[in-house]
């Protein structure tokens, strides 16, 4: 974990008030993590289109939800949106951006050719049958390309995720990737309105609210 | 391409100070910009020779995106393999949609109708003007202005709707297909295509004064990166860069396919084949095609919008058969070579980047790096489509 929970006294049990405001302090630097990630500019191919530049342009606005500081440096980055293609002379790179950047690090996999190589995937010699044969995936995102409200609805995923994620009891804790598709049948309208709700309650911070999740 | 020769610190020092005493002596080194970088629109790789900051020479190095398109054509029957060519230069997909359906229709003597022909020039088009605007926008972010990004993604998004509407995706569009287009066009299409282009042409007022007008975009683009005619015709290169060099060839005019024979428009061309002239070209290529649009847009005429059934494998008759169009980045063009079958025995795929790209390795050298950013940036390359 970070610095602040590794320099505090009383990680041990014991002490009654102690273990609260432990847990209590990992769920306030999970929330401030999953509402600040920090993506890395990588695009490979069509997916970088709508992932990375509609996403961040002025209709759909990334940084609604805080991720919109793209950074050019995998050492600055903290998560890797693998958007496009990943064929096997890219692989290698691809793997060394993943391992220059720091702990925590995060990555979601867009579209068919990153999450199984998609058209790709047959009668083909160069192609890699999804990312995640090279670099752990925490979320997917199914599309292709996906359009930018699923782009979203997959940050929303990431950001749950690293909430319920590693804290002080459970240490190291391996987060299961999962697979952010739109529920089928859902329109347009209603994934605005939904996004709309919930940044609207996501303008209060709720520290009751999200230390009860974090110690859960 | 030497590798870098690893000296030592004294060494280094006494190079530093020269070993006259005083009289600085420098040497060249390579830098690699790539596969990773914000500037370099996707995976592609420059090995770059450089005396301080001065380009004195540039590899582009390919393959970091190669999905092998037209091996898994040979698999694929016509019909099946337009959806791979949308993933190739991904900005103007159903252009190249367009071209291998021309290719197959012509191979095999399927007569299409005027209202396929209108449908297609319209939404062709209306793509270009899209992949233009997101041109202008990135071109401005490559140049270190971020508004033009959102003000060129604000308008693109209008015409994403539109084609969203009629086609059902937004990029990879999968739409023109042998023997017609997918869908028919929405009812709503060609009021909102009307209301996009009353409400376009102001914008696009704004964005020259944005930053065609802007004192310092035209001191970093006046005289950058100059491309003669003669090298830009002998390297192949295409589009709005051949045309910037001025060489006015524009396959909707020289040998017009669709409805274009009909529509009035002109050609815009550059004189010196500069970066100023690339991106002037461009700007003025929207305008043209607006002018196409609006011409087009009242007249679709009646007709079935697929004349041949959508389940049958077309077969294409023996031997080679090549077809190009003009994309919003330059020619391009499909060859099928066929024995008989409904799938083709080799596919290849003549794209406009590939040639585009190489005019970088002539114009570059010496120029400052920031200023090969412009240069690279002015050809508006898509990198997947370079590497196929």
């Amino acid at each position: 974990m970070g610095l602040i929970t590794e320099k505090l006294p009383g990680i041990i049990e014991p002490v009654p008030g102690g273990s609260v405001l432990l847990s209590s302090m990992d769920a306030v630097i999970n929330w401030a993590r999953s509402n600040s990630l920090w993506p890395l500019t990588f695009g490979t191919s069509c997916c970088a289109i709508e992932v990375m530049m509609a996403s961040g342009a002025a209709r759909h606005d990334l940084a609604r939800f805080g991720a919109e500081v793209t950074r050019p440096s995998p050492r600055q980055a903290d998560l890797l949106v693998i958007a496009g293609t990943i064929v096997r002379k890219m692989a290698p790179r691809l793997k060394l951006l993943y391992e220059q950047m720091a702990e925590p690090r995060y990555v979601i996999a867009t579209g068919s050719c990153a999450i199984s190589g998609g058209p790709f995937i047959y009668n083909n010699y160069s192609t890699v049958r999804g990312a995640d044969e090279i670099i752990p995936v925490d979320v997917y995102v199914p599309g292709c390309p996906p359009r930018p409200e699923g782009f979203f609805y997959g940050i929303l995923q990431l950001q749950r995720l690293i909430r319920e994620g590693e804290s002080i009891r459970r240490p190291g804790e391996r987060r299961k990737p999962v697979l952010a598709a739109l529920p089928a049948g859902i329109t347009l309208d209603q994934i605005q309105a939904e996004l709309r709700e919930l940044l609207e309650s996501k303008a209060q911070v709720k520290l009751g609210a999200s230390a009860t999740a974090g110690r859960g | 391409m030497s590798a870098i020769t690893v000296t030592s610190l004294d060494e280094r020092i006494r190079r530093s100070i020269g070993a006259d005493g005083g009289a600085s002596t420098t040497q060249e080194y390579f830098v690699n910009m790539g596969p990773q970088h914000p500037s370099t629109h996707g995976v592609l790789r420059l090995v770059l020779k450089l005396d301080g900051e001065n380009v004195r020479e540039v590899i582009p190095v390919l393959g970091y995106i190669h999905r092998g398109v037209e091996k898994m054509g040979e698999h694929l029957s016509y019909r099946q393999f337009v959806h791979l060519t949308d993933r190739l230069d991904y900005l103007s997909a159903l252009a190249n949609n367009w071209a291998v359906a021309k290719a197959v229709e012509k191979a095999a003597n399927i007569e299409t109708n005027e209202r396929i022909e209108t449908i297609r020039t319209i939404v062709a088009e209306l793509q270009r003007i899209a992949s233009h605007q997101l041109w202008w926008g990135v071109f401005g972010m490559d140049l270190g202005a971020f508004t033009p990004f959102l003000y060129g993604f604000r308008d693109r998004e209008k015409i994403s709707d539109i084609l969203e509407e009629t086609i059902g995706a937004r990029l990879t569009m999968n739409y023109i297909q042998p023997g017609g287009v997918m869908f028919d066009i929405h009812p709503d299409f060609q009021r909102k295509v009307k209301e996009f282009l009353t409400y376009f042409r102001p914008k696009l007022e704004e964005y020259e004064t944005l930053l065609t007008q802007n004192v310092i975009v035209q001191e970093r683009m006046r005289g950058v990166g100059v491309l003669t005619a003669e090298k830009a015709v002998s390297m192949g290169a295409t589009g709005p860069v051949l045309r910037a060099s001025g060489v006015a060839h524009d396959l909707r005019r020289s040998e017009p396919y669709g409805v274009y024979a009909k529509a009035a428009f002109d050609v815009p061309v550059g004189r010196n084949g500069d970066c100023w002239d690339r991106y002037w070209v461009r700007i003025e290529e929207i305008r043209q095609s607006m002018r196409i649009i609006e011409q087009l847009i009242d007249n679709i005429p009646e007709g079935k919008h697929l004349v041949v059934k959508p389940a049958v494998r077309t077969k294409v008759p023996e031997g080679i058969h090549y077809s190009q169009v003009e994309t919003a980045r330059g020619i391009f063009g499909v060859m099928l070579v066929s024995d008989g079958k409904d799938v083709p025995y080799r596919i290849h795929v003549r794209t406009p980047n590939f040639n585009n790209l190489w005019t970088v390795t002539e114009t570059a050298p010496g120029w400052r790096v920031a200023d090969l950013v412009t240069i690279i940036s002015s050809l508006d390359i898509v990198v997947p489509d370079i590497d196929r």
